[in-house]
């Protein structure tokens, strides 16, 4: 039992669960509590301590039934194929002591022995790594999957050749139950490749912004704004940022109220002589979050981004500090230009800006590399990362993994997608792969959609 | 232990008027008999909260429940002096003051004799107890509740992990408590945020999803006995249906019971296209769900 959870074990940390040594201790010692001969039983007890999340949940779920279903044989094919262990042995030995030269010939060799570990580390490899940094195509992981199937079919042929001229002059049972499992090993082998992991999607909140404040105006897509509109969206933004910060400087008015801080007051009284004259309270000033933005400054995308840039850095005050990126085919830092200019200006000057080439087609993948090799320390635990953009990645790698690292640094990570929604998903659009990546997805179309959004990060 | 089993824990908790799932029941014994708290997640209503009451009432302890929210901090959550009655008892008891120090020849003396009764001020006697306070000096052990645990500053989070791994606190004055009964604490989330790698190391986790077709319908009447049979299976269909719509905000457990609560002081036996546009109010919190459901509303009834 310690040996089958152990090894379960290791397939989970191989593919990216994060299960520390108190938790397989705790679920040892949990294990003499119940019967471990109910699955319900056993398989609950597994999850509530190796998944401890509702994204981890779905990781677990598929990684039990690999482990518990798929991979292991049945009892019965068990002791079928210990009768066999020898056999088995030794062909894989004479399998392995072939001319190759590849290494993953040989983890494939180990999971027909029964040994899944070192394929199942190299499928994670694939399904996460990323690209170096020249090549700009999704062929990366595909190419490397491809060599994959090449090695399963090299190795599961060498196997039945092996087996056809070890037994086919005897036709004996053994060698038929041998070619029989290596078979199911090689099928095995080849849709556990051909699987591709979707962390579920119930733990990002959909936010479905459909109520109407500013007819007209507010429901109008922001493409298809005319100058004179721009022109009244900036009063309407006018109107919204002063309604906030009256809002919020209330309640930086109320942090008055509260208990009495004794030891401050009778501090501040040795000044009068003992007499408690100013009275000091145990005071709060309201957290203020960090922003970091990245937006998509390309074509239809960047009209939903100035608008929402205009707002964030109108309300600037209501934030410890704001961090915004722009990109096309590469991240670049505007923190600055919004800081110093006002903002229209701002707007102009980074359209002018030097080394975003607004010919390029979008890269997000690049984009989440740059931002990971040079600003990753901007995002802690007090940021919310916003992203505007409409994941449309022009088939390049879309590099999601990295997302993923991103939402473990910071507090939230929020994606505003100025695209309908009926389209994501389609032709190159790749937000269905940042989707389980984020805590919320928003369409973000309209003023209205982008008034309520803004609305509910500040207060 | 107060749970024999997983079985025991299923007819207890089904005696308390919660019914659990398989799953259910197996985390609520693991967690029992190690002493280990609970991190409950799921989507709104499924009945966390009533699962932490239902687990108070089979094991006939009480329940002390602590609301997290945004700058919730220590003297909410786990103690605070009385100043008042402090100063209160300074003032009365001036006189003895000074007979204390009268003796003193020199003011060092003085303080030195003041300080010998500075324990009489740093007591328990003027500790106001707060949920978590209460939960660890209870003489008879209790179930804790940190409710919407999500909610809560990264710094709260923090300063809960020495209350959930060794069930003790440190109060400066006064040295470290420990739990006098180990309290049964669950914790529940909305994934509005990620807790830390360290809570979620000390937790077991449960999920909770919406109950399946049936248990749904034993919940309905378990909670109203006297439901028609037929009514409340095409009423739990009819919810599940609803569910699938994808609203703004889902239908709960507990507004299906609020329904069927609804259906019968109306008198109504039978759901119709009729009856369940005009209850649609108790079901759907949104303008925009109502519309929604009435569109569908011959598909939800099929």
């Amino acid at each position: 039992m310690v040996k089958l959870i152990q090894q379960f074990v290791s397939c989970c940390r191989a593919a990216g669960m994060r299960v520390s040594t108190s938790e397989v201790l705790d679920s040892l010692n949990q294990m003499q509590l119940i019967n471990p001969t109910d699955e319900q039983q056993f398989c609950s007890l597994l999850r509530s301590n190796f998944a401890k999340s509702i994204r981890d949940v779905q990781h677990f779920d598929r990684l039990y039934h690999l482990f518990f279903h798929e991979m292991r044989m049945d009892t019965a094919d068990i002791k079928q194929a210990a009768s066999y262990t020898e056999q088995i042995k030794n062909a894989a030995d004479i399998l392995k002591k072939m001319p190759h030269d590849n290494p993953i010939y040989d983890a494939v060799i180990d999971f027909l022995q029964g040994n899944p570990m070192a394929l199942l580390q190299e499928m994670r490899r694939i399904q996460t790594e990323e690209e170096p940094a020249m090549l700009r195509f999704n062929l990366g992981p595909l190419g490397n999957r491809l060599n994959v199937t090449l090695q399963i079919n090299k190795a599961a042929s060498a196997a039945q050749a092996l087996v056809e001229d070890h037994y086919a002059k005897t036709d004996s049972v053994a060698g038929r139950e041998l070619a029989i499992y290596f078979e199911e090993r090689a099928a095995a082998a080849r849709s556990m490749l051909a699987y591709e992991p979707r962390p579920g999607e119930s733990g990002t909140r959909k936010t479905k912004t459909e109520e109407q404040k500013l007819r007209g105006l507010g429901e109008k897509s922001f493409s298809s704004f005319t100058p004179q509109e721009v022109e009244e969206m900036r009063e309407a933004i006018d109107k919204l940022v002063r309604k906030l910060k009256n809002i919020v400087s209330r309640r930086y008015a109320i942090r008055n109220r509260g208990s009495i801080d004794v030891k401050k007051t009778l501090r501040a009284s040795a000044k009068y002589n003992g007499v408690p004259v100013e009275i000091k309270y145990r005071r709060k000033a309201k957290r203020k979050s960090r922003i970091v933005t990245l937006c998509d400054v390309s074509g239809s995308v960047w009209a939903a981004a100035r608008f929402m840039l205009n707002l964030l850095y109108a309300l600037q005050d209501c934030f410890d500090k704001v961090n915004s990126f722009v990109f096309i085919d590469h991240l670049s830092e505007v923190t600055d230009i919004f800081e110093e200019n006002e903002i229209n200006e701002a707007i102009r000057l980074v359209l002018e800006k030097s080394d975003v080439d607004y010919n390029a087609s979008t890269d997000y993948g690049e984009t989440l590399r740059n931002f990971k090799k040079n600003h990753m320390e901007l995002l802690t635990k007090k940021t919310t990362l916003i992203i505007v953009g409409d994941g449309r990645t022009n088939y390049m790698n879309p590099e999601d993994a990295i997302l993923g690292q991103m939402r473990e640094r910071c507090r939230r990570v929020i994606w505003l997608n100025p695209e309908q929604e009926n389209l994501w998903g389609s032709g190159d659009s790749e937000i269905k792969s940042y989707m389980p990546h984020c805590h919320e997805v928003r369409q973000c179309r309209n003023v209205n959609q982008l008034f309520t959004f803004i609305e509910e990060l500040v207060l | 232990m107060d749970y024999k089993s997983v079985d025991d824990v299923q007819s207890k908790l089904t005696g308390a008027g919660y019914i659990p799932s398989r799953e259910i029941a197996t985390v609520v014994f693991l967690a029992a008999a190690t002493q280990k708290p609970v991190l409950v997640e799921g989507p709104a209503g499924v009945g966390k909260t009533e699962l932490a009451k239902a687990i108070a009432r089979s094991l006939g302890r009480e329940l002390i429940r602590l609301q997290c929210y945004e700058g919730l901090d220590e003297a909410k959550a786990l103690y605070e002096w009385e100043y008042a009655k402090q100063l209160l008892y300074t003032q009365m008891v001036k006189d003895r003051l000074n007979d204390i120090i009268s003796s003193a020849q020199t003011l060092t003396q003085a303080v030195d004799q003041i300080a010998e009764q500075e324990d009489a001020f740093f007591s328990d006697r003027f500790i106001q107890h707060r949920p978590l306070l209460q939960a660890i000096s209870s003489e008879k052990p209790v179930v804790l509740l940190v409710d919407e645990v999500d909610k809560s500053d990264p710094e709260f989070e923090a300063f809960l992990l020495e209350l959930l791994s060794d069930f003790q606190v440190s109060i400066p004055e006064l040295g470290t408590r420990k739990a006098v009964q180990i309290p049964f604490v669950l914790l529940t989330s909305n994934n509005y945020r990620d807790m830390s790698d360290a809570l979620k190391r000390r937790c077991v986790h449960l999920y909770i999803d919406y109950p399946a077709r049936d248990t749904e319908i034993s919940i309905v009447r378990l909670k109203i006995p006297g439901i028609d049979e037929k009514l409340c299976e095409t009423l739990v269909d009819a919810i599940r249906k609803i569910r699938k719509l994808d609203l703004k905000k889902n239908p709960s457990i507990a507004e299906t019971i609020d329904w069927a609560q609804s259906l019968i002081a109306l008198q109504i036996n039978e759901l119709t296209p009729d009856v369940v546009s005009e209850t649609l109010n108790i079901i759907c919190k949104y303008q925009i769900d109502m519309e929604k459901v009435r569109k569908n509303i011959n598909r939800i009834l099929q």
